[in-house]
């Protein structure tokens, strides 16, 4: 931190700083007014024909919101799904790394085929999905009907396990692209350095590379989790939430609220509230980091 | 590594992680190479029970989708195309002089980089009411540029930590000498910083259109007619051509290939530009 200051005069950082106005101004437009205006609609009677929400309330809105059971449905859904897909991406995308890392090193491009999904707009690939797994003309339903399992994957029984897949199918080249780089850091030497000690197979990869995976893995699983917590887009295009509200993340139930129900109060409650909790687990996942990594 | 062909085992554990490449790059491309075959087939090859995978191309259903003139795809791909070029390229121009100033002169390194990158791992959804009352309020509903505006706050962190991350690179005599020249310092940004970045501009750029290309929850919210974009325009053809499969999959192939093809050309940047949030730059 200490290094590059002296050099600089203080007049000189103070001029600099017209470099950041743009951003500066842009962020707070577009950032920091939608969370002031978030905070006073949160307090507010607001309603679609009066926008200024001048009509103070205190914690009705708050008391609506977590008074509604399915805030709390879909608060579980999100964590239960965000939890089951992370657990899913990383263990596959780890057992990629296993199987595949011998030869990916020296032909990257392979790679890239493998990248190709997380390329695709979530939502695009929901519905990519709902063609080639519907009943009547799908490709997969249609081999499924071949091997005796007349299964509907978009039905009521199999739509979580569904989106579910979906994700992790998407998702999972990520955990592996960042656990491969990981693994294809790691110096030949330490190899054949471990290869001589003894240490081959199993015990090679249990001693020698999950350690130097370790901190990729946390990370990954991190932005996995919060990625899948606020999922929308796919669910969205596949199910709306349904059926009933069986498919509702948070994200989803805020929406439906706003859109479907009007309820804005309630909905910017909410929002407040998803807010001010996720700034807490992001701020204590730094501390985290910072206690573990002093640089 | 010590490889040794000769050993009858290790060929064949070799031919096996051969055999599972291909099929997990099957499984996972699945969506796409079906969506992609399901474009250049007839009606009658999408009904074909078990699916066909050798047909007859035919690209009737990219004809009737772009040029039948009864859906309004070609405008959805162009709005696409416009916001995702506008948002990144005013990302690109906030964020590259801060990226500077962080790194050169240490400021807003401890604050605003924090800040920005913690965007990255909220649920947008929080942002979405306030932002759908606020563009009302001043006619920016369903305009390109509003979704202009959305498409910039959403690439604002990852066009950051990667402008940071790489500027950190360029040793700072290369700033000394310019200004003993007399250079100013937009000067110096503009005509010796940014030519040196050629490489992190073109990732930025490329990434940031993918992103952009691809968001979808703002386009929902915020579009109902005039700035559809594809990825919204596309599901679309879901209800209102239900029954036809063929000219969804020429749609939907339409609204992937683009961020895809540009995607694979950026792929060495695309793990760190994830990153972007976890990393504190």
């Amino acid at each position: 931190m200490a290094r590059s200051k002296a050099g600089v005069h203080e007049t000189e950082r103070a001029n600099a700083r017209t470099f950041l106005i743009g951003l500066c101004i842009f962020l707070a437009l577009m950032l920091g007014f939608p969370t002031v205006a978030n905070l006073w609609y949160s307090f507010s009677n607001v309603s679609i024909y009066d926008l200024t929400g001048t009509a103070f309330v205190g914690l009705a809105n708050y008391a609506e919101a977590v008074t509604n059971p399915n805030l709390w449905d879909a608060l579980g859904f999100s964590l239960k799904f965000a939890v089951i897909c992370t657990v899913l991406e990383v263990a596959l995308g780890l057992a990629m790394v296993f199987i595949l890392h011998p030869i990916l090193t020296k032909r990257p491009w392979l790679t890239g085929l493998l990248m190709l999904p997380m390329m695709v707009s979530p939502a695009l690939m929901g519905v990519m999905y709902r063609l080639i797994l519907n009943e009547f003309t799908g490709v997969v339903p249609a081999y499924l009907y071949m091997m005796g399992l007349p299964i509907n994957l978009l039905g009521r029984n199999w739509i979580y396990e569904t989106v579910i897949a979906i994700e992790v199918l998407q998702w999972t080249p990520f955990a592996f692209l960042i656990m491969l780089t990981a693994r294809q850091s790691m110096a030949g030497e330490l190899e054949e350095a471990a290869a001589v000690d003894g240490a081959t197979g199993a015990k090679f990869g249990r001693l020698i590379v999950m350690p130097v995976i370790m901190p990729s893995i946390i990370i990954v699983s991190f932005i996995r989790f919060i990625d899948s917590f606020r999922v929308f887009d796919h669910i969205f295009v596949l199910t709306g939430g349904g059926p009933g509200n069986e498919t509702t993340s948070i994200s989803i139930y805020i929406y439906k609220l706003f859109f479907t129900h009007s309820k804005i109060g309630e909905a910017v409650a909410v929002s407040v509230m998803l807010l001010i909790a996720s700034m807490a687990l992001l701020y204590s996942a730094l501390r985290l980091a910072v206690r573990r990594a002093p640089t | 590594m010590i490889v040794t062909r000769r050993n009858p085992v290790t060929r064949l554990v070799h031919a096996l992680r051969w055999a599972a490449f291909i099929v997990i790059a099957f499984i996972l491309n699945l969506p796409i190479l079906a969506t992609i075959m399901t474009s250049f087939k007839t009606t009658g090859d999408i009904n074909t029970s078990p699916p066909v995978w050798i047909f007859t191309p035919t690209l009737s259903n990219y004809e009737e989708v772009l040029f039948a003139g009864n859906t309004n795809l070609p405008e959805y791909i162009f709005n696409s195309i416009a916001i995702a070029g506008g948002g990144t390229i005013l990302a690109m121009l906030l964020t590259f002089p801060a990226a500077y100033a962080m790194v050169r002169y240490d400021i807003g390194k401890s604050w605003l980089l924090p800040l920005v990158t913690n965007v990255r791992a909220l649920p947008l959804i929080i942002y979405a009411i306030p932002i759908y009352l606020m563009f009302q309020m001043v006619g920016l509903l369903d305009t390109r540029t509003g979704m202009a505006l959305i498409a910039c706050v959403i690439n604002i962190p990852v066009a950051l930590v990667l402008f940071v991350g790489f500027l950190q690179e360029i040793p700072e005599e290369m700033d000394a000498a310019a200004k003993i020249d007399g250079a100013g310092k937009w000067g110096i940004l503009w005509h010796i910083i940014l030519p040196l970045s050629r490489p992190i501009l073109f990732a930025v750029l490329v990434l940031s259109f993918v992103y952009s290309w691809n968001e979808f929850l703002f386009g929902l919210i915020l579009t109902t007619k005039n700035a559809v974009p594809v990825t919204v325009g596309a599901t679309f053809f879901v209800t209102s051509y239900g029954v036809k499969w063929g000219a969804t999959a020429a749609a939907m192939t339409l609204g992937i290939v683009p961020p895809m093809i540009l995607g694979l050309f950026a792929y060495p940047y695309i793990g760190k530009s994830m990153l972007a949030g976890a990393l504190k730059g």
